[in-house]
């Protein structure tokens, strides 16, 4: 007989606020309530227990955990009753609730407030009545935890039982807190580490789609959205167009381009950089008006969170869910650091863009030159008798050209050693006569254009002297990282076998003279005519080598 | 005892925007013994192939200014002239997701002389 109590406190001249205030402490419960998370969930043992002490220890056939929701009274827990919720107006736990304290009434039928109320009346037949109220940290109180006897009990409760009771009540009211923090940290661990995978996914990927595609994957499955996106917006925030599309099974992707003004007054939020965060489109002031375009593609709540550069939104990440559903600041909150880490993301590929775009410019330009070079040195050169200095001269401007393409493919950085190596073989020929074999080597852009000189010497004397001149010769080409403890060392070993007779040249010409400045041009080199094959042997310092 | 006919000697159609790269692959065009014929871009080339029915291969640059690059004009011979040989060069690596043409060979510049020469001829056989 709630209801018709608290009509009755209304209505008392000195209680003349009494109304708007419970009203808003109804709507404090309320919210309470809902950050609670508690309503309508399933039975839980800890509560369970709770009701069943509270049962014993009053000696009660009925005990429960009554939280008052608006409009009803829904039961956490119960024994004695085979009901798990009834009207407000029925509810003897909302008497008084708010004062927080212990609400004993010995016998209901003869409370002016209980003895019209169809559970005092009816065939349920209460009589007694004991609550303790459930006061949360924060002073609201949600519900009570209460005891109730089908005989009248003059005397009420022990003073004991009444201490146990509230002791109780008070354990209720932990553990629903408690409940709820471990339920936001279970979830804020998940977020975070879908965000870490986020994050992850956006490192691994060079081009924009990928970063997107993966980001719009994670965040569909962790908010369990029906469909999240990414789309580009248009410097006046009219048209976005819809890149990667992550849609739930059986759910159709919105890939392309959409009308901002076709869905609502959605335009100014994201212009001023603020998400648009919508929780019901039926009801939101900037769909309402017309949410049937939201309708047509499932879209009941929604966020767009705007991705930023140089002060403009430039994107949004977009996030759909086919019923209402409330945002938590949690999920918000993650929806932007999604979109911040896509936003460094993106500037980072498209700086990596722009430099590779610069890096082929600048590349192409250079082998023209090259090739200018060689037609020159070509036609002034064609009367020169002897023509293997000529073509040496074009083979080594034709190495180095290959090694600059190594690097260009690494934008200029790290080039792989056997890269490098196999690019020169490919100039020259004979691949299938030479095995390379050794572990990666980065070498610095100097390096590689080095090295790269020093192989095609080699191989070019091999073509000439060496094993590559006679049928079946062979040449090994290995390295390895030597490291004594101070500094690390790469040794490359040429190996030749197979070739004819050795004979140590008695001339240093300009190859071998290549040969000799070593992997970065300060030496490092042993070259031995052994019997069985010319060998090489090439050390430099892996500092040096990774230098650019 | 009947007379043979003249022999011809195949024509190496060069396309190249470069002057001084025209003049280079001239050469090597004539260092491998056929005739040169020489246009300074696609629409050119194009012209030339029109008006003429003895071009065997074409000896084409893929990055010229304006119009049509190297690879269109590729696709155009293969469409229009399916009997002609093409070879390809650039300053820029193959275009990744790009099939090279049906007898079509590829060098990156600068190229070797003996490896075009050697193309050459085995077109020409």
């Amino acid at each position: 007989m709630g209801a018709r109590g608290r009509r009755g406190i209304g209505q008392r001249p000195d209680q003349e606020r009494g109304a708007p205030l419970s009203q808003k402490q109804d709507a404090r419960r309320a919210d309470a309530l809902r950050g609670l998370a508690v309503l309508d969930t399933p039975a839980e043992q800890a509560f369970d227990d709770i009701v069943f002490i509270a049962s014993h220890t009053c000696d009660a056939p009925i005990a429960l955990i009554s939280l008052l929701d608006e409009g009803r009274q829904w039961f956490k827990a119960r024994v004695g009753l085979d009901v798990d919720q009834t009207a407000i107006a029925q509810s003897v736990c909302a008497i008084d609730v708010d004062r927080g304290d212990l609400l004993m009434i010995p016998d209901l039928t003869r409370d002016p407030r209980t003895r019209d109320n169809p559970l005092v009346t009816g065939p349920r037949g209460f009589r007694f009545y004991a609550g303790a109220p459930l006061v949360l940290r924060s002073g609201v109180v949600v519900g009570r935890l209460c005891v109730i006897d089908t005989v009248a009990r003059p005397r009420g409760l022990s003073s004991e039982q009444a201490i146990l009771l509230e002791a109780l009540a008070r354990q209720v009211a932990d553990q629903l807190e408690l409940r709820r923090a471990a339920q936001v940290s279970a979830r804020l661990l998940e977020l975070q580490s879908a965000l870490i995978e986020i994050a992850e996914g956006i490192r691994a990927s060079d081009e924009i789609v990928g970063m997107t595609a993966a980001a719009a994957a994670v965040v569909g499955r962790v908010l369990q959205v029906e469909r999240a996106s990414f789309g580009v917006v248009d410097p006046d925030i009219e048209v976005v167009d819809v890149e990667a599309d992550w849609t739930a099974p059986g759910v159709r992707s919105i890939a392309g381009r959409h009308r901002f003004e076709d869905y609502g007054a959605l335009r100014g939020d994201l212009a001023a950089g603020e998400p648009l965060v919508i929780e019901d489109v039926a009801t939101d002031h900037r769909t309402a008006d017309d949410p049937v375009a939201m309708y047509a593609l499932g879209i009941r709540a929604l966020v767009n969170m705007p991705v930023r550069e140089h002060g403009r939104t430039v994107a949004i990440f977009i996030v759909n869910a086919a019923a209402a559903r409330v945002w938590t600041p949690d999920e918000l909150l993650f929806l932007r650091s999604v979109a911040d880490r896509l936003e460094a993301g993106v500037a980072r590929a498209r700086a990596e863009q722009h430099q590779g775009i610069l890096n082929g410019e600048i590349s192409h330009r250079l082998k023209n030159m090259l090739s200018m070079v060689q037609a020159i040195a070509s036609q002034t050169l064609r009367a020169v008798p002897e023509r293997e200095p000529v073509e040496n001269f074009e083979r080594r401007l034709i190495a180095l050209s290959a090694a600059h393409d190594v690097l260009l493919q690494k934008s200029w950085r790290d080039a792989d050693l056997r890269t490098v190596a196999a690019a020169v073989v490919e100039t020259v020929g004979f691949g299938e006569r030479i095995t390379l074999e050794g572990p990666a080597v980065p070498l610095g852009a100097r390096a590689a254009l080095s090295f790269s000189l020093v192989v095609h010497e080699l191989m070019t004397n091999a073509c000439k002297y060496g094993s590559l001149c006679s049928d079946g010769g062979q040449v090994a080409l290995t390295w390895s990282v030597v490291d004594d403890g101070s500094a690390a060392s790469l040794l490359v070993r040429w190996r030749e076998r197979g070739g004819p007779p050795v004979v140590a040249p008695t001339r240093k010409g300009f190859g071998s003279k290549l040969i000799r400045l070593g992997l970065v041009g300060t030496g490092g080199t042993e070259l031995r005519y052994e019997p069985g094959g010319f060998e090489a042997d090439l050390r430099a310092s892996i500092d040096h080598l990774s230098q650019a | 005892m009947r007379s043979l006919p003249p022999i011809r000697v195949p024509v190496v159609l060069v396309v190249e925007d470069e002057p001084l790269l025209r003049l280079f692959a001239t050469q090597v065009v004539e260092d491998a013994g056929y005739e040169p014929l020489e246009a300074a871009n696609a629409a050119e080339a194009i012209t030339l192939l029109e008006s003429r029915d003895d071009i065997r291969i074409v000896f084409t640059d893929i990055d010229m200014p304006g119009g049509l690059d190297g690879i269109a004009l590729a696709a155009c011979i293969r469409d229009r002239w399916p009997p002609i040989s093409i070879i390809m060069t650039s300053g820029k690596p193959w275009p990744p997701r790009v099939a090279i043409p049906a007898d079509t060979v590829f060098f990156s510049k600068p190229y070797r002389q003996d490896r075009v020469i050697a193309s050459l001829q085995r077109m020409a056989a």
